[in-house]
């Protein structure tokens, strides 16, 4: 199950997330914004305006151009992070370790305290069978513990999350997609290309099982645990077939996510440390 | 029950003993498993072979193993086993002339006679007992042992020298049930002689000792008349044996030769004899044979008599006549119709003919050339119901494992 939150914490110490976009906060926060500030830090001229302040102006260009110029400095404030986590029934595998939620929900939870470590604003939806568990972001210092407590059910059923990711792109500038993509990734992609043009920095995670990527030999009989109806036989002809059309299916994945504007990563359940996957994440 | 040619059941059971391993070896899909990917599986079909604990289909199994078993059995050929102790009979009853109350002989059989035994009549008991040997034999399946009964007076004129050696054939104790014989039916009957004076025959009948005078046996040593025939036809029996000539039908032996013996009913006279005439086509028993097999006498029915024509020249020069072989001979030769073949000299041997110990059991008497299987047409019958029923249960079998996709 999900290790303890100190654990998770302790992982991801020492990690910077900085956003890839200048954020829109008006909240002061770490990162660059799209507007600018008064401060010593230089970052570039603007010619004078009615109503700029004066102790701006920079009397020494002024001397040798004869034109004034008022000095500009960066903006930094908060960017609000929304995780979007998928619990549906899929992600409840291998039966006997479910290390593909374990491994999602590890992320997440690293991911918000990352955030938050930063002084982002964290929060997190949660679909599952069970219904949405929703944590709004917040900076205040429960918050990693109400987003624990939202990942601590097991993953069932079949939720749309595409919705979710609507909403969590509307009020947040940055949202991290983690589940393994086995629903209804095509609208999810739709909504992220239309948010990301809008200026939203959306990460799509890819959990996948290390048992999806190379299933065990001999002939057995599969069935999806969100479509029970669906049973195959995999003899060993088929497994093959099946290798070539899971590893197109991540690559045209991957492809529809970066081309969304999303920045896409796959971790394998159970394959690297948490710190890794996050840093591949987050930097 | 036991089987014929148990090597076919034998097979059947190793063949069997194959569909009843093969019934372990069970097809099936194999074991099921998540995976959240397996849309990304193609739609295929397999099976896996897997050893069962328990067979699968047992009913199925059952009817392979009882079709396999039956036409196995089928060509195994079984015939069933007797009861233990049972006994079944061949009932030779005699219908000779000898038999002083025929109605007798009837009530006995029918008093010893039970559901399955074999009545077989006769007139002369070295051939009932050929018939016996044979029907008892046939019998061997039937019971655990087989008896001959002889319903017969035993009359000497029904016995022969060769039912010693015919008696040694069967390998039980025969049961003798005694009627009345017939008065005088011991001895053969007296003739009558007919031909020239002081004819040899007559003179060998005299001394002898054979009795002379009775009706029912007329020797004619002259050409036979119509008057001769209408007596044998009335139920006398004319022995034709002419003195010179030819038996009526018989041919003339060209060349002439000499017979160095002639045989009859075990006796044999031995004796240069000229042989004249050989027989024609008419059909008839032979009674006497030359020694090279051909016939010397020979005795056909004529209505309820029978004419007996001897080609055995008899001379009186010498002692021929006076010879104990000829008068045997002459004894035979002069029989009633019917007993021509039985020696009167031969005395009925009771104790050699019943003899000791026990009935004869079916493993001492001979399997015989052909047995009768009933039960293999049931056994192939009862296999090709089988045989549909299971081509049925198989198909719905087969459905029921198809695999849902």
């Amino acid at each position: 199950m999900i290790a303890g939150l100190p654990a998770v914490l302790d992982e991801v110490r020492g990690l910077v997330w900085p956003a890839r976009r200048k954020t829109r906060s008006a909240l002061p926060g770490a990162h660059l914004a799209v507007t600018h500030a008064n401060s010593a830090e230089f970052v570039e001229y603007r010619p004078y305006r009615q109503g700029d302040d004066p102790a701006r102006i920079d009397w020494k260009l002024l001397g040798r151009t004869d034109r004034v110029y008022v000095r500009l400095s960066p903006e930094r404030s908060v960017q609000a992070t929304m995780l979007v986590v998928d619990a549906s029934a899929s992600m409840a595998f291998p039966a006997d370790t479910l290390l593909k939620w374990t491994t999602a929900a590890r992320l997440a939870l690293g991911l918000a305290g990352l955030a938050r470590h930063g002084g982002d604003p964290a929060g997190v939806v949660v679909a599952g069978g069970g219904g949405i568990r929703t944590v709004a972001p917040r900076t205040r210092r429960s918050v990693l513990d109400e987003i624990a407590r939202a990942l601590e059910p097991s993953p069932s059923g079949s939720p749309a999350l595409a919705p979710l990711v609507e909403t969590a792109m509307r009020h947040a500038a940055r949202v991290v997609i983690v589940s393994d993509f086995l629903g209804d990734v095509d609208a999810q992609i739709t909504a992220a290309r239309r948010h990301g043009a809008a200026g939203r920095e959306i990460h799509a995670v890819h959990v996948v099982a290390q048992e999806e990527l190379e299933p065990p030999r001999g002939a057995r009989l599969v069935s999806d645990p969100e479509q029970p109806d669906l049973r195959r036989p995999m003899p060993e002809a088929a497994r093959r077939e099946y290798l070539r059309r899971f590893g197109e299916w991540r690559a045209a994945t991957a492809r529809a996510w970066r081309g969304g504007g999303a920045r896409y990563t796959m971790v394998v359940a159970g394959g690297e440390p948490l710190r890794q996957s996050i840093r591949r994440i987050a930097t | 029950m036991s089987f014929l040619a148990p090597g076919f059941f034998l097979a059947a059971l190793a063949v069997a003993s194959g569909a009843i391993a093969l019934h372990f070896l069970v097809i099936r899909q194999p074991p099921s498993a998540a995976l959240p990917t397996t849309r990304f599986v193609p739609v295929a079909r397999v099976h896996i072979v897997t050893v069962a604990r328990r067979p699968e289909d047992l009913l199925l199994l059952l009817l392979r193993v009882l079709l396999v078993l039956l036409v196995g059995a089928a060509f195994a050929r079984p015939v069933l086993a007797p009861r233990a102790g049972s006994v079944a009979r061949v009932i030779l009853a005699d219908t000779s002339d000898a038999v002083a109350d025929s109605g007798a002989v009837r009530d006995s059989v029918q008093r010893l006679a039970q559901s399955g035994d074999v009545v077989i009549d006769f007139g002369r008991l070295s051939t009932a007992l050929v018939a016996g040997i044979r029907a008892g034999t046939r019998l061997r399946a039937a019971a655990d042992s087989v008896e001959i009964v002889v319903v017969s007076p035993l009359a000497s004129g029904t016995w022969d020298g060769s039912i010693a050696e015919i008696r040694r054939l069967w390998p039980g104790r025969i049961r003798l049930v005694e009627v009345a014989e017939l008065e005088g039916a011991e001895r053969p009957a007296g003739f009558l002689v007919a031909g020239p004076a002081e004819d040899p025959v007559a003179l060998a009948a005299l001394a002898a000792g054979i009795g002379t005078g009775d009706s029912s046996v007329r020797v004619l040593r002259e050409a036979a008349g119509a008057g001769d025939t209408s007596w044998a036809e009335s139920g006398g029996a004319l022995v034709h044996w002419p003195a010179s000539g030819a038996p009526e039908g018989w041919l003339p032996q060209v060349p002439a030769d000499t017979a160095g013996a002639v045989v009859a009913a075990g006796t044999a006279v031995v004796f240069p004899f000229e042989r004249r005439w050989r027989a024609g086509p008419a059909e008839g028993s032979v009674v006497a044979r030359w020694v090279d097999g051909s016939p010397a006498a020979i005795e056909r029915r004529v209505g309820r008599g029978c004419v007996r024509d001897v080609a055995v020249p008899v001379t009186a020069r010498g002692d021929f006549i006076l010879r104990p072989d000829f008068a045997r001979l002459l004894e035979t030769l002069t029989a009633r119709c019917g007993m021509a073949a039985s020696s009167s000299t031969a005395l009925p041997d009771k104790v050699m003919l019943a003899g000791a110990g026990p009935l004869a059991s079916r493993a001492s008497l001979p399997v015989p050339e052909a047995v009768e299987t009933p039960l293999v047409p049931w056994l192939l019958g009862a296999a090709l119901l089988l045989a549909l029923l299971e081509l049925r249960l198989r198909r719905s079998s087969r459905e029921r494992q198809e695999p849902a996709s």
